[in-house]
């Protein structure tokens, strides 16, 4: 069976050539497919109890014992499996390519849920057969989804369908209402599946990843039928109405699921990177300065406010108020950050690329150094006061009427306005004349200053800006968190945030909070693969780079030069007359 | 005779290589100068020197009599713009948008304005779009406004990069080989096109390899070889001066056509 898996992949462009034999098959294919993963679904998945107790969702479970208590990932796979029957019998346009999303998303939870089990359980014998017991469950799910997606490859090549469907603005208001908050839920759900990740739930991660598969396969479903770019486009439309409501969304995070102090200070520390990442990215995205020790300048930033709010300052009797703390850390930090870009004016590419490799490594050493006594060392600089308004500190919990705000809530809010606010300024900024300057000597340094560009100020400004923006989000982290250590800004996070920004999408905000996220949220997710945590990672970004080398949301001009089929091609012949002259 | 762009004993040395001698001329205002001479003979360095990206070793580059920076940058804000001899746009960027950079030195917008998309703003925006449209609507690229220039066709990708020169304003224009590799229907557009720019009131200075090209499009054409101004006159002159013939090619004068044509096809 392992053969039909290899020769699965096909998400290229003419499946038809190789596997034009099945072709006359597919829907059969598709519907053998949906009944093997629904049959796997109701199979037991593990032979036996694990050490830590029984699999989440009882994957020990019987078939015929509790047919009805079939929830998490086999209610997934269920709902999967029916999906693909359903699709298989049913004519609409592109449900070839919608088949294949649902059936790489089987193959991915199936995947994300076996090979924990048989990591556990110490060998295969977990998930066939042991001791007397048997459990074909993962194998038949995992055949059903390659013969899912093996269906869906050989249905003919389909455009994918574009909506053109319109309606009056009011309806259209409520379709992208109701989108945006299943958008809420659908991120609360991720945010908090597979629990907090301690010492009572052990299968966290595992449960987080299948729950990832599963959303993953489903949006890649709802993709090909051209559901989302439909959204999209009428988001597009309502711009302002989009944007407003997206605040309130996200501001209406702490009244879901996630609402409990945990999952805010996680949704905070997100906030926290994302700001940080938009940052980053005016200055790797837009002017293409490749920058390795970015997050110097969110250190900058907290220690200053640490030294501001913390113990320092009260030496002095000097109480100053959180807003001004905030400003005089950006702007410390932008000065910083100016310093470090004026030797851009020298050096290029990978030369500048050691430069900011150096000060990153020169700030953190520094830090650990105590030097000047304003980072406290190894001792970090502990104490610093929680933010507080009206009376209220911000860590504290908010009870307005019968609505209930579990703690750090407040912090949340705060955050996900700076995040606002910076998404503004990189918005702003991108498409002005700065901006352009910026794009243009990312393109060809050359070109850009003989089109008048000064590139030397344009380049620190770029630096400038980004250390200012990472300068602010500093000084809320250290409100946040209370303890600043230099240990928060090592190597390691700065290329965490640059990995978050090209993942994301390079130039585009919405790709750096996406990276960001996904970035931070990871790791806080896969605690308990603990050795194996960074290796994950790794091959998550690695895979991201293969098949998508232009980031989730990319940029829309990069999206036309990276991706393979758009765009009008170059009129043949031009290449090589390029090349002769 | 008022020259508005004026080289006086420009001297260029990389190490013990000069590239150029002692080589001084003027533009005058609307006047097109071919400038024509071997491969290496240092006609791109002499552009070089013009907009500010080498400081000569000795001699001097004036615009209406001010000396000019070395600073490209500076140099395209007193009005001398320039396109290169192999393509340089800004390749993932549209048309209107390489055309928009252009206008970077003639738009005045403060960091705060940019940041907050206030009035002034806006208006210096559609000012700059507006002139763009006219731009590209001039070279006749309107239809690829929103194309990414890395998608343009060959010829388009040249006459993009002349829009984005005169997006800055220029009084005086330096095109480097804006012909090469094009067939002879785009070559008659771009010598109509070159021909709307000097009537525009804009001085042009061409590098060229096509000397029929140059010989029908300049007023004035300057021979440079092995860095030395060899000859400058009308194009019927130049033609005829046996040094040029001698010098270029050695060969008879009806025949440098044809063996700057041979030798260009097997380049």
């Amino acid at each position: 069976m392992t053969t039909t898996l290899e020769k699965a992949p096909a998400p290229t462009p003419e499946p038809r050539g190789r596997l034009a034999p099945v072709a006359p098959y597919a829907s059969a294919l598709q519907i053998a497919g949906g009944a093997l993963t629904l049959i796997g679904a109701l199979l037991p998945w593990a032979t036996f109890v694990l050490n830590e107790g029984p699999y989440p969702e009882k994957a020990t479970l019987e078939f015929f014992t509790a047919p009805l208590a079939v929830t998490g990932f086999r209610l997934h796979l269920v709902l999967f499996g029916i999906a693909a029957i359903v699709l298989s019998l049913v004519t609409v346009p592109a449900r070839g390519r919608m088949l294949q999303g649902l059936g790489w998303g089987v193959v991915a939870v199936t995947l994300a849920n076996t090979l924990y089990l048989v990591a556990e359980g110490g060998g295969l014998g977990t998930i066939t057969a042991a001791d007397g017991a048997v459990a074909f469950g993962p194998i038949v799910a995992l055949v059903g989804g390659a013969l899912i997606v093996l269906g869906g490859s050989a249905r003919r090549r389909e455009d994918k369908p574009v909506w053109a469907w319109r309606s009056n603005r009011y309806v259209e208001w409520a379709i992208l209402l109701v989108t945006y908050v299943l958008l809420l839920l659908l991120v609360a759900a991720v945010l908090t599946s597979g629990g907090q990740g301690t010492a009572a739930n052990v299968y966290s991660g595992a449960v987080f990843l299948s729950f990832l598969g599963a959303v993953g396969g489903l949006l890649a479903a709802l993709q090909a039928s051209g559901l989302l770019t439909w959204i999209a486009a009428v988001s597009e439309r309502h711009r302002l109405f989009s944007v407003v409501v997206l605040l309130f969304v996200a501001l209406a995070l702490p009244l879901t699921q996630a609402g409990t102090e945990y999952w805010m200070t996680v949704a905070a520390n997100i906030g926290v990177y994302a700001a940080t990442a938009i940052g980053l990215n005016i200055v790797v995205g837009l002017a293409g300065l490749l920058d390795l020790g970015y997050v110097a300048f969110l250190g900058i930033g907290a220690f200053v406010a640490a030294n501001l709010s913390g113990a320092a300052a009260a030496q002095f009797d000097i109480e100053v108020p959180f807003p001004l703390v905030m400003v005089i850390s950006a702007v410390v930090a932008g000065t910083f950050g100016a310093v470090v870009g004026s030797p851009t004016l020298r050096v290029r590419g990978d030369y500048l690329a050691i430069v900011t490799l150096a000060f990153g490594e020169i700030f953190v050493r520094s830090s650990q150094n105590n030097i000047g006594g304003f980072t406290g060392g190894s001792n970090a600089i502990p104490g610093i006061p929680p933010v507080s308004a009206f009376g209220n500190d911000f860590n504290d919990e908010l009870i307005i009427g019968s609505v209930e705000l579990p703690r750090g809530a407040l912090y949340y809010v705060l955050i996900v306005l700076i995040v606002a606010a910076v998404m503004l300024v990189f918005g702003n900024l991108k498409n002005s004349r700065l901006g352009r300057a910026w794009i243009a000597i990312r393109e060809d340094e050359d070109a850009a200053r003989a089109m008048g560009i000064r590139t030397g100020p344009v380049k620190i400004l770029a630096f400038m800006i980004g250390a200012t923006i990472a300068g602010f989000a500093g000084a809320f982290f250290a409100h946040k968190t209370g303890t600043v250590s230099y240990e928060s800004f090592k190597f390691l996070e700065s290329v965490t945030l640059l990995a978050a920004v090209i993942l994301g999408g390079m130039g585009t905000i919405p790709g750096a909070v996406l990276g960001a996220s996904i970035l931070f949220v990871l790791p806080e997710k896969l605690r308990e693969f603990a050795d194996y945590r960074l290796l994950l990672f790794g091959i998550a970004l690695i895979l991201i780079m293969r098949f998508r080398p232009q980031g989730l949301v990319p940029d829309s001009h990069r999206r036309a030069e990276l991706a393979p089929d758009s765009g009008v091609p170059p009129t043949p012949g031009t290449a090589a007359k390029a090349a002769a002259s | 005779m008022n020259a508005i762009l004026e080289a006086t004993g420009v001297t260029m040395q990389f190490g013990g290589l000069t590239a150029l001698n002692d080589v001084s001329f003027g533009l005058s205002e609307g006047e097109i100068i071919g400038l024509i001479g071997p491969n290496g003979a240092g006609k791109t360095t002499l552009f070089n020197c013009l907009t500010g990206l080498y400081a000569p070793t000795a001699g001097q580059v004036g615009l209406r009599g001010i000396t000019l920076p070395v600073d490209p940058a500076r140099v395209t804000q007193q009005g001398v713009a320039r396109t290169f001899q192999n393509i340089r746009l800004f390749p993932s960027m549209t048309a209107e948008e390489n055309v928009l950079v252009g206008r970077h030195v003639r738009m005045k917008q403060n960091p705060l304005s940019s940041l907050l998309h206030g009035p002034g703003f806006r208006r210096s925006e559609a000012d700059a779009a507006e002139h763009t449209a006219k731009l590209l609507a001039f070279v006749g690229l309107t239809k690829f406004s929103d194309e990414l220039a890395r998608n343009l066709p060959y010829g388009d990708q040249r006459r993009l990069e002349i829009a984005r020169a005169l997006a800055t304003e220029p009084s005086v224009l330096l095109l480097d080989e804006p012909t090469a590799g094009m067939n002879a229907q785009e070559t008659e557009a771009t010598r109509q096109l070159i021909f709307a720019i000097r009537d525009l009131g804009i001085s042009v200075v061409v590098i060229e390899h096509d000397t029929k090209f140059i010989f029908t499009l300049c007023d004035r054409v300057l021979v440079l070889v092995q860095g030395e101004l060899l000859v400058e006159g009308t194009p019927d002159e130049v033609r005829g001066d046996p040094r040029v013939v001698e010098a270029y090619l050695g060969a008879p004068p009806d025949e440098v056509d044809a063996q700057i044509h041979a030798a260009e096809e097997t380049r």
